[in-house]
C-alpha cells in the first residue's frame, strides 16, 4: 500500500446558462497514509464525488496534481479500485466472473483468477452465489460483490463513492460492520465518500469535511477497533464525535 | 383437482384462447374468400379460388419449385445479412469508442437507415447486373445501416459507471470493447437485426421481381405473365407466412432472450 497525495486540486466548470465559472473543487490538498481509512463528508454538491472521480482518473483536474506512491495519476487504472453507489456490476457476467474481471485483465490464467475470486467471495460469505447473475441478488449482496471485486484486484487504494447509500438501513449497518471487519483484518488504504456522518465516524480513522468545493475541517476519530454497532451506539466518545461532526457539517 | 394444477390449467386455457383469437380473423377471411369467389363466380384471371391456391401449393411442393424459390430467397437474406453484420457491428463499436468517428458517421447513418432498401435496386442492377449480387447488395443495405446505427445507440446507452468500473479494473481499449461495449450493446444490436431484416425482406421481394430468375418475388412476377392468379396469391401467402415465422419463431424470441440475459439492469 502506498500513500496518496493530493496537491491544490481544483476542478472548475463553465456554466453556459449563467455564463459563469463554477468551482466544484477548489485548492484541495490532502494526504492519505498507507493503511489509513479516511472518510470525506459533506452535503450534496459539496464536491466530494468530484474529488473521488478526479482521484479515480474519471475526470481531469483543472489544476493541481494527484500522486500515488509519488507517481502522478493519469486516467483510470487498476492501482485505484473503485466501489460505486450503483454497484456497477456487469449484468452479463456471473458474480464469479465479475470478481475475476480485474485479475483477468492483468493477464492471470483463468483458473487462478477464478480461485482468487472464490477466496474473496468467501470473505463476504457469498461463495454460494458465485454462479448467479447480479440481478438475482439483493442490493446488499450486489454491493458486497462490488466491494470484493475491487479488493480482488489488490489496488493500492480503495475509492468508495457512497457505496451503501442505495440499500436499506438494516442492510447498511451490516455492510458497514463487514467493511470495518475487512479493514481491521487487511488494512487496505481507503478513501470513503459519504453524506452520512454516522457512517463516516463509524468507519474512518479521520473524517474530512468538504463544503462548497473546499476542505473545511479535519476530525480525527480515535475510537478503538474492532468497531461494531452494538458497542458504538452505547459509546459516549462515538456519540460526542458524531455530534461534533454533525454540527461542523451544518455550520459549513 | 389439486390446488396446484389450477394455475397450470388457467395458463393453458389462456394460451389456447390467444391462439384461437389470432387464428379466427384468418379463418373468417378464408371462408369469405371461398364464399365470394364461388358466389360471384369470379374469373380465375381476376382472383383464384381457395382450392386452386391449395392445388398450386400441392403442385409446388411435389415438383419442388416452392422449395427452390423459398430456399433462394432465404439464402440471399442470410448472406446479405451476414455480410452486413460483419461490417456494421465493428463500425458501430468504433463509433462507440471514438467520439470523432461517431460524430462523423452519425448523420450519414441516420440518413441511410431510413432510405428504403428498394431505393437501392436501380443502382444495384447497374453495378451487379440482374442476379445474385444485386439482390444481396440490396439486402446488405437494408440491414447494414440499421444495425450500425443501433450498435452505436447500444454503446451510447451503456451506463458510464460500467465503463468506469472496467477501466478502473484495468480494461484497456480492446478488452473494453469485448467485455463491456459488445455485450452491453447486444440487446440493441439484436433489435437492429430484427428491424433491418424486416426492411430487407420487403426489399428482397421487390428486388427479386426485377433482378433475378429464382426466389419468391420472381415466382410472383413470373406467374403474372401467365395470368396464374393462384400462383400469385400462393406467393403472397408464402411471403407473409415466411416473414411471420422468421420473426415470431426466431427473431422475437432471440430479442427477448438477449434483453433478459444481457440487458443492462440500471443501478438501484
Amino acid at each position: 500500500m502506498k500513500e496518496l497525495l493530493v496537491e491544490r486540486l481544483s476542478k472548475i466548470y463553465f456554466d453556459p446558462d449563467r455564463g459563469e465559472r463554477i468551482a466544484a473543487l477548489e485548492e484541495v490538498s490532502l494526504r492519505i497514509a498507507p493503511g489509513e481509512f479516511v472518510a470525506v463528508v459533506g452535503p450534496s454538491g459539496c464536491g466530494k464525488s468530484t474529488l473521488l472521480n478526479l482521484i479515480a482518473g474519471f475526470l481531469e483536474p483543472t489544476s493541481g496534481r494527484i500522486l500515488l506512491d509519488g507517481r502522478p495519476v493519469r486516467g483510470p487504472g487498476p492501482d485505484r479500485g473503485v466501489v460505486f453507489q450503483s454497484y456497477a456490476l456487469f449484468p452479463w457476467k456471473t458474480v464469479l466472473e465479475n470478481v475475476a474481471f480485474g485479475p483477468r485483465m492483468r493477464g492471470l490464467p483463468k483458473a487462478e483468477c477464478h480461485a482468487k475470486a472464490m477466496r474473496y467471495l468467501e470473505l463476504v460469505g457469498l461463495a454460494h452465489v458465485a454462479h448467479r447473475y447480479p440481478r438475482e441478488l439483493s442490493g446488499g449482496m450486489q454491493q458486497r460483490v462490488g466491494v470484493v471485486r475491487a479488493l480482488a484486484n489488490e489496488p493500492e487504494i480503495l475509492l468508495m463513492d457512497e457505496p451503501f447509500a442505495a440499500v436499506d438501513a438494516q442492510t447498511r449497518m451490516t455492510l458497514q460492520e463487514e467493511l470495518a471487519r475487512i479493514y481491521e483484518e487487511r488494512r487496505p488504504t481507503i478513501l470513503f465518500v459519504t453524506h452520512d456522518v454516522n457512517e463516516a465516524v463509524f468507519l474512518a480513522d479521520r473524517v474530512l469535511l468538504l463544503s462548497k468545493g473546499r476542505l473545511r475541517e479535519e476530525i480525527p476519530v480515535p475510537i478503538a477497533r474492532p468497531r461494531r454497532w452494538p458497542r458504538l451506539v452505547e459509546d459516549d466518545d462515538f456519540k460526542a464525535l458524531v455530534a461534533r461532526t454533525l454540527s461542523a457539517v451544518r455550520a459549513a | 383437482m389439486t390446488a396446484s394444477a389450477e394455475p397450470v390449467r388457467a395458463h393453458r386455457r389462456a394460451r389456447t384462447g390467444a391462439i384461437v383469437q389470432a387464428a379466427l380473423p384468418f379463418v373468417l377471411l378464408l371462408l369469405l374468400w371461398q364464399g365470394l369467389v364461388a358466389g360471384l363466380q369470379v374469373s380465375p384471371l381476376v382472383f383464384p379460388s381457395l382450392s386452386a391456391v391449395v392445388r398450386a401449393a400441392g403442385q409446388g411442393l411435389r415438383d419442388g419449385s416452392l422449395f427452390l424459390h423459398l430456399g433462394a430467397s432465404l439464402a440471399r437474406v442470410a448472406i446479405g445479412t451476414a455480410i452486413a453484420l460483419l461490417l456494421a457491428v465493428p463500425l458501430g463499436m468504433a463509433m462507440g469508442v471514438s467520439r470523432a468517428v461517431a460524430a462523423f458517421f452519425t448523420p450519414l447513418l441516420r440518413f441511410f437507415s431510413v432510405l428504403a432498401g428498394i431505393a437501392w435496386i436501380p443502382i444495384a442492377t447497374l453495378w451487379f447486373g440482374y442476379g445474385f449480387g444485386a439482390i444481396v447488395f440490396v439486402i446488405f443495405n437494408a440491414v447494414f445501416f440499421v444495425v450500425a446505427y443501433n450498435t452505436l445507440l447500444g454503446v451510447a446507452t451503456i451506463p458510464v459507471e460500467l465503463r468506469r468500473a472496467a477501466a478502473s479494473l484495468g480494461a484497456r481499449r480492446w478488452s473494453m470493447v469485448r467485455e463491456v461495449l459488445l455485450p452491453g450493446a447486444l440487446p440493441n444490436i439484436v433489435t437492429g437485426i430484427r428491424t433491418g431484416l424486416g426492411f430487407a425482406w420487403r426489399a428482397l421481394i421487390a428486388a427479386e421481381m426485377i433482378a433475378t430468375s429464382t426466389g419468391l418475388g420472381y415466382m410472383l412476377f413470373l406467374a403474372r405473365d401467365f395470368y396464374r392468379t393462384e400462383v400469385i396469391v400462393l406467393g403472397m401467402v408464402l411471403v407473409g407466412c415466411t416473414w411471420l415465422a422468421l420473426d415470431r419463431l426466431l427473431l422475437a424470441p432471440l430479442e427477448r432472450r438477449t434483453i433478459e440475459r444481457w440487458g443492462v439492469v440500471r443501478g438501484a
